[in-house]
């Protein structure tokens, strides 16, 4: 077979792999959840102030709570193996519209906050890496340091009193002006300044990792018989940098940048909140809170299924940096 | 007693509206943002009195009546109510020429179906204010006339949007109204138009065209934000971002602060008058260390309530006096009763329960229980600390315990799996809505929250309670009501901490929203902006 029919071949295996890995996922939550005490029809009725046990009951067999697990259980599966995520009782709406009503606004400060972390780990890394031990190596790993040991949350608050109290350049919160309504074009760049943001902070934790990833795994490379044989060829520092480690050193960045994909599609609770950004983060903490299952289920089968997919792709990419790495 | 034709009501809103004109000059226009906290589930103010739908229900739906800050009744949807003499007719004259926001009229038909078919059975605290109607006729499309079992005074306190909206029958009849699209879509009578939900973030309301006020609302839109993080909400407050934020959603330290800092913002505690929230401690008469009225007695002598509002809730609200709130004194129903110091007295307390016979051991604890906290934010487990403090200082060794809300309403209301619970309550406008529920042996009821969590039963005070329900005669009524906090403040299976003052903090450029006792949960049609 030549490559890219294996390739192929590979993908479609692995892809027949995911599916009894998503399920048992599924499985597991749906336990895991209804380990917790109270039900969406005790918080429903909690947040009403008050209600009779008689209309408690009645909401129950409507959500159909009153069934035993098993079979609300082989109910859901049912539904996920037809493609349906059922129905948040909670919300009153389908579970499907409330997650893609807020998987752009994941998507986009994830995307964002990748290339940013992502681009900028590498680059800080690289300069790190090629200036060793001189004082811009201790610059950057020192703000790396800091900067990875910083608590998100305060990094989001301390962002939003300086560039948004003290200097009128951000606004606080939100994904767009809720006083004025932009439309078109206008709204675009409403939203892109409203992101600065939650961008910025989120990327700063990730960044941190990136560069001092970045950092150690060019060392290693250096210290590698290609690199000498390199040298003794009579190579550039500059392209035995370039075209040689570099190349290798990434190996390790794209496979952690590929697990941390998937860890942000699931969103960030913390910058969420902070920045009232509506990701899926803080949808899905309010959901656990409010014992919506069906919501929760629906997002984290959503991440599972991201996180497969995610991790597939960073193997092939594995193979496109790397001709060496064999699939099979 | 033919009489109650709201005259007085009438010129009330008449000097507001034209008194107020006089002086300033209310602006059209503008969108008022404002805090939602935290984002609400549904739009069925119907169905569900929680805090958040109140904040948007009422700008879409109207009530029959609202109240202004003295409790007197504005009318809304009805023009005039009258009561016969022996108050069990109830009959309200509707005003004419109201639409629905999808441009059917509004009639008596409404107000039927809305009181028989959804109020009194899918509402939650409905079945309390609207139990004593038996049935409804409409002899035309502007007249309503309610049959009652018996006279139901309290009934008047419970017309507001936000406690009894009326909704719109056409949409509703023959549906599941607990999960008809009306819901997420809400079609009223009020100022404002529901337009767009966007989860997670806002919801957004625009000014009704047609509105039955002439020239109202003056503000174009409204606009509720959801913000889930309390120090953002406060920011925003300051860029002024948002507007207004009522019940605490910005919280006490920095309202205070804003306060003193910005010049353009200020805090007031009006328009929580009609809601009447209680901080206090339930106990399991039933089983554990509770049983014994003296021990909590004993408590209830020993907590320094005035210390724990001064501390904690930087002294915005009064120490409890009685198992019912002093706003109750205005109607008459309020009576100061013992055991209820404003300044804890451990030494009494501790002669208390050596008289009666609980015994120090040699670490100096007589009693250990379990304390839960009511798991709504860092002030109330503040409050926990402190009382669990105070207790160890008369011998009663408490380890408290916070969990998330549905596993502690599980826990009181379902499980009575607790010894003392930490807790509010909203004892509404009259003790009749909102405080029987604690009390009544008919309201021990398994698995509904809110209610007789205590299982304290006693035949005398639930004859007292049914007879303080019917009873139309003002001095009877008090008399019957002092009896019946008598008799809580001897066995005391509730201790009362302290009535809440909630804070609501507002731009001053926002004018003419503090009108009505409702408060946050108005219509705020007559709101303004003031550029």
């Amino acid at each position: 077979m030549n490559r890219p029919n294996k390739i192929l071949h590979y993908v479609a295996r692995r892809l027949m792999q995911g599916i009894p890995i998503i399920l048992a996922i599924v499985v597991m939550n749906f336990f895991l959840l209804n380990l917790a005490e109270g039900d969406a029809v005790d918080v429903l009725a909690g947040e009403a102030g008050s209600a009779t046990p008689e209309y408690m009951e009645k909401m129950r067999a409507k959500f159909g709570l009153d069934q035993p697990l098993p079979v609300q259980l082989a109910v859901y599966l049912k539904n996920v193996v037809q493609l349906d995520l059922g129905y948040s009782f909670r919300h009153e709406m389908p579970v499907h519209e409330l997650i893609f009503d807020r998987f752009g606004a994941t998507l986009l400060l994830m995307t964002s906050t990748i290339i940013i972390a992502v681009g900028f780990g590498i680059l800080l890394g690289l300069l790190a890496a090629v200036n060793l031990n001189t004082w811009k190596d201790a610059l950057i790993s020192v703000f790396a340091l800091i900067t990875y040991a910083t608590p998100l949350f305060w990094v989001g608050l301390m962002m939003i009193i300086v560039f948004s109290i003290k200097n009128d350049w951000f606004p606080t919160s939100g994904m767009e002006n809720s006083a004025a309504f932009y439309e078109g074009f206008d709204r675009v760049k409403d939203i892109a300044h409203h992101l600065v943001l939650p961008t910025i902070t989120l990327s700063l934790f990730y960044l941190a990792l990136y560069t001092r990833m970045m950092r150690a795994s060019m060392l290693e490379q250096y210290g590698q018989d290609y690199v000498v044989t390199a040298r003794a060829k009579g190579l550039s520092e500059r392209r035995i940098t370039f075209v040689h480690v570099l190349r290798n050193a990434l190996l390790p960045v794209v496979t952690m940048a590929g697990v941390q994909v998937g860890a942000l599609i699931g969103g960030s609770v913390i910058v969420e909140s902070v920045f009232a950004w509506p990701g899926l983060g803080m949808l899905a903490f309010e959901s656990l809170f409010a014992r919506d299952l069906n919501l929760l289920l629906g997002i984290f089968l959503l991440s599972s299924v991201l996180v497969v997919a995610v991790n597939l792709v960073v193997d092939v990419i594995y193979c496109i940096l790397d001709p060496r790495i064999e699939v099979n | 007693m033919k009489i109650t034709k709201i005259l007085n009501a009438v010129m009330m809103t008449a000097a507001i509206t034209f008194g107020g004109g006089a002086v300033y000059a209310q602006q059209s226009g503008g969108s008022l943002v404002f805090l939602v906290q935290p984002e609400p589930p549904t739009m069925a103010g119907y169905v569900s009195t929680s805090g958040p739908i109140g904040l948007l229900g009422p700008k879409i739906y109207d009530g029959l009546f609202d109240y202004d800050n003295d409790g007197k009744m504005i009318p809304v949807l009805a023009e005039s109510v009258d009561m016969s003499e022996d108050g069990k007719t109830v009959t309200f004259n509707l005003r004419k020429g109201v639409t629905w926001h999808d441009g059917e009229p509004f009639t008596s038909a409404d107000v039927q179906f809305t009181i028989m078919d959804v109020l009194k059975k899918v509402h939650p605290r409905g079945p309390n204010s609207f139990k004593e109607v038996s049935s409804i006729d409409t002899p035309d499309a502007h007249t309503v006339v309610l049959n009652l079992d018996n006279p139901a005074p309290y009934m008047l306190r419970a017309l507001s949007a936000y406690e009894s909206p009326m909704v719109p029958k056409h949409l509703l009849e023959g549906e599941d109204i607990k999960s008809a699209k009306l819901a997420n879509n809400p079609v009223g009578t009020g100022p404002f138009k529901f337009t767009e939900w966007k989860k997670g973030q806002y919801i957004r309301l625009d000014k009704n065209e047609s509105y039955w006020k002439e020239g109202r609302p003056y503000i174009d839109r409204i606009v509720g934000r959801f913000i889930p993080d309390a120090s953002t909400r406060a920011s925003a407050m300051e860029k002024g971002e948002v507007l207004y934020a009522a019940y605490n959603a910005v919280s006490n330290v920095e309202a205070v602060r804003l306060n003193k800092e910005k010049d353009n913002i200020s805090i007031t505690t009006d328009g929580y008058s009609m809601i009447n929230p209680m901080a206090l401690i339930e106990f399991n008469t039933k089983e554990g260390p509770f049983t014994d009225a003296v021990v909590r007695r004993a408590i209830s002598t020993a907590i320094d309530r005035q210390f724990m509002l001064d501390t904690i809730f930087f002294g915005y609200g009064n120490p409890a006096t009685s198992a019912l709130s002093s706003n109750f004194a205005a109607t008459g129903l309020h009576a100061k009763m013992p055991h209820y110091p404003a300044n804890g007295d451990v030494a009494a307390a501790n002669k208390m329960l050596d008289d009666a016979g609980y015994k120090k051991d040699s670490d100096g604890v007589r009693m250990k229980a379990m304390f839960d906290l009511i798991p709504y934010g860092e002030d109330w487990k503040r409050g926990g600390q402190y009382i669990q403090q105070v207790l160890g200082e008369i011998g009663i060794q408490v380890e408290l315990r916070y969990e998330d809300v549905p596993t502690w309403l599980k826990r009181i209301y379902h499980n009575y799996d607790f010894e003392m619970n930490l807790n509010y309550f909203y004892q509404l406008a009259d003790p009749v809505l909102g405080v029987h529920r604690h009390y009544g042996t008919n309201m021990i009821r398994k698995g509904t929250h809110f209610v007789n969590s205590s299982r304290y039963s006693n035949a005398g005070l639930d004859a007292l309670l049914g007879a303080g329900m019917k009873e139309p005669n003002a001095e009877s009524r008090s008399a019957i009501y002092l009896e019946i906090q008598n008799i809580l403040a001897r066995d005391m299976p509730v201790v009362n901490l302290f009535e809440l003052e909630f804070l609501t903090v507002y731009n001053t450029k926002l004018k003419g929203a503090y009108g009505s006792a409702m408060g946050a949960y108005s219509s705020f049609g007559d709101a303004y902006l003031e550029e």
